[in-house]
């Protein structure tokens, strides 16, 4: 998991989900939270990590670009 | 006829101007079509808060601002810059013309947006021009744009515009030659959707995506482009492609570095930033030139690589500038940079090796100084371009929220004469059926799977160094690789994109390698092994590619020369500064 979100601290505020560019979020209605569900997608542009209010994403990079 | 279309859609929409790509240049039309009176009604692949390639921020506006700036009206109307050794930069010069033109009022428009185009101190902040003797002149601007997406969504929600996100252009609808508007899906409901509109303009981006990202990722990460995926597809590029427009210079793609470590961020701030170019070192220290791909291929041989880019020598007060550029165009650099150890005031950054990139600048769809998208040598009524994805010099920040303005500014007098769009039935079907023909797919392949290998024949067959055999056997692969689309299936809404995606690619991928095939020589960073010498019958030529009842039309055609009236205006400008010059 190289998008990771600490639920404890998200506040289920949808901001990541309604911007992520490349729709790697869905939404999970029955805890009103985000899921990271198309990760192979991300363009680690970093917009989700900045724009969480909460703080609650952290961004990792994938093993062989380090 | 608006019962069966709505027998077919989940929604209808009439609209006087439908804006297809909700980036920077999108945005800015909109909100200046509705200040003009206009129904507008914008679509958008994202959300228009963060997407398109500005959506992380920038740090640079590269305005070109004549007669106070270094590109002067002589400069545009100068023959080098269009028959240069590169090949045709531009193929319609009054293009460039016209942005170059009128950037102090852009300037006055995006302040009206809400857009900052101040420094802390309340003032432009000219970025200082590197070379000697041009110091009187403005480039462009240094600016905190952090937030110019979010900015720009407010400014287009408060216009009143009606917005689509998370909805995917298909294609344009067209009746009797004219664009009559396009059919899209929102990828998140399934939902299909037709536009009907009197102006269809498309701002929907580069094409990136046919050779791998300038950050190589492992495994199933292949997204790490300098640009937005979302945006780099070339989706504008195939639309305009399939319902007749010419793109032009389909075979001189960019190149580049790739970068080793993901700390290409900042990457086109870093000479920029502060006036101070970065050096560019051999591994073991040698300072050199920055290498072309020939010198590189040398440098390679010689055992010199890898090489680097360094700004070990940058004063503290530019290393702090520096970051305050990384802060306002990516701000994840700090973390990645970090979370490495990486600190470019003792450390290099490595460049992995010199490679094909996007289309754009000299490459996309075709247009005149209007904006209008061309068919040979004649305008598609009712279809516009603008942005990084036109040729001819409207890319970047700067031409995509001109190129956006500048349009919106003609429209309501563009619009007045024209009579409502009638909708071809059997157009909409058609687009259905291919859009949602994915999710009847059931254990297909992923989209991202075929994406992949239409990237492999690219990189493989076409790169950086071509020959007819190596660009005949990509095209016969590419040629099988098209029934894999018909296997690609998609699990929810979501995957639809990247199917429609992968249709773009594969019709742009074929009008890329057949350009190649036609191009029979070497020049600049065009490489023909085959014929490694200039043909000069090509000189200040280029290809433009279009279908026409069907059949695929391939052109030389020469760039269209700048107007008299725009010529006589820099040489007027040329006198005013030489005049200027002398006296100071
Ligand atoms: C990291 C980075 C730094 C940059 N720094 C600078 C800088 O400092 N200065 C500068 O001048 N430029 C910079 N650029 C380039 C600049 O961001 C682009 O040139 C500019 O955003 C182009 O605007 P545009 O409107 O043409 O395209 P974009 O802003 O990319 O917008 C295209 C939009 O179309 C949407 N779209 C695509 N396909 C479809 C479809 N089929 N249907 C509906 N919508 C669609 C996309 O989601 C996107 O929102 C930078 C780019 C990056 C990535
Ligand atoms: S880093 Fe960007 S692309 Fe990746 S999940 Fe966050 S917002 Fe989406
Ligand atoms: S932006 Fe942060 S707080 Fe809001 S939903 Fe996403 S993770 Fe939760």
């Amino acid at each position: 998991m190289y998008i990771k979100i600490d639920m404890a601290t998200c506040d289920g505020c949808k901001i990541c989900y309604n911007v992520c560019p490349q729709d790697v979020f869905t939404w999970n209605e029955e805890t009103k939270k985000p899921k990271v569900s198309y990760e192979e997608e991300c363009w680690f542009c970093g917009i989700c990590w900045m724009d969480c209010p909460e703080r609650g994403i952290n961004i990792t990079y994938p093993v062989s670009i380090s | 006829m608006t019962d069966d279309l709505t027998e077919i859609a989940d929604k209808v929409i009439e609209t006087d101007v439908l804006m297809i790509g909700g980036g920077v240049g999108g945005c800015c039309a909109v909100a200046k079509a509705k200040e003009n009176g206009l129904d507008v009604t914008l679509i958008e692949k994202a959300h228009i808060d963060r997407s398109g390639s500005a959506g992380q921020g920038i740090d640079h506006y590269e305005g070109f601002f004549t007669r106070d700036g270094t590109t002067t009206l002589e400069n545009v109307s100068n023959e080098d810059w269009r028959l240069g050794r590169y090949g045709v930069r531009y193929p319609n010069l009054n293009v460039k013309y016209r942005l170059y033109k009128c950037q102090f009022w852009v300037f006055e428009q995006l302040e009206k947006l809400g857009v900052p185009m101040r420094w802390d101190d309340g003032e432009p902040y000219w970025i200082p021009f590197p070379f000697v003797g041009w110091e009187r002149r403005k480039t462009g601007l240094r600016v905190h744009w952090t937030n110019i997406k979010p900015i720009l969504g407010r400014a287009v929600r408060r216009s009143g515009a009606r917005i689509l996100n998370r909805t995917m252009a298909i294609d344009l609808l067209t009746t009797d030659g004219k664009v009559v508007g396009a059919t899209a899906v929102n990828i998140r409901t399934g939902e299909f959707i037709v536009i009907k509109a009197k102006a269809t303009l498309i701002a929907t981006g580069k094409l990136m995506r046919l050779y791998n990202p300038e950050t190589p990722m492992p495994w199933k990460y292949k997204f790490r482009y300098h640009f937005c995926p979302a945006s780099s597809a070339g989706d504008g590029y195939a639309l305009v492609y399939r319902a007749g427009g010419d793109l032009v210079n389909m075979d001189i793609n960019a190149w580049t570095f790739r970068i080793r470590d993901d700390l290409t961020c900042s990457y086109g701030s870093f000479s920029l930033n502060d006036g101070v170019p970065m050096k560019t070192y051999t591994w073991d220290g040698e300072e050199i030139i920055n290498p072309n791909a020939t010198r590189y291929k040398q440098l390679e041989d010689e055992g010199k690589t890898p090489i680097y880019f360094g700004f070990d020598h940058f004063s503290e007060d530019s290393h702090k500038r520096l970051e305050v550029a990384f802060a306002d165009e990516r701000m994840l650099s700090f973390k990645v940079a970090e979370e490495r150890g990486f600190n470019p005031k003792t450390h290099r950054y490595e460049l992995q090796d010199l490679s094909p990139t996007g289309f754009y600048r000299v490459s996309g769809i075709y247009i005149d100084e209007n904006f209008r998208v061309l068919r040979g040598n004649e305008p598609i009524e009712g279809l516009y371009a603008f942005g990084d994805g036109s040729a001819g010099g409207t890319s970047g920040v700067a031409g995509a929220a001109t190129g956006g303005l500048l349009l919106a500014e003609d429209l309501p007098e563009i619009l007045k004469d024209m009579d409502e769009p009638e909708i071809d039935i059997s157009q909409v079907e058609e687009h259905k059926q291919i859009a949602l023909a994915p999710l009847a797919v059931e254990e297909g392949v992923e989209p991202l799977e075929l994406e992949s290998a239409i990237r492999d024949i690219c990189e493989r067959y076409v790169g950086m160094f071509k020959s007819e055999g190596k660009l005949r056997e990509g095209l016969r692969r590419l040629g099988s690789l098209k029934d894999w689309l018909g296997k690609l299936s998609a699990e929810s809404p979501h995957h639809i994109t990247g199917y429609l995606e992968c249709r773009n690619l594969l019709d742009l991928a074929e009008v890329h390698i057949k350009a190649c095939i036609e191009r029979k020589e070497t020049r600049g960073n065009y490489f023909r092994s085959d014929y490694p010498e200039i043909d000069k019958d090509m000189d200040g030529k280029f290809f433009s590619q279009r279908i026409e009842n069907g059949k695929e039309i391939i052109e030389l055609r020469e760039p269209i020369p700048l107007k008299p009236e725009y010529l006589k205006d820099a040489e007027e400008e040329k006198a005013e500064l030489q005049t200027a010059d002398a006296a100071s």
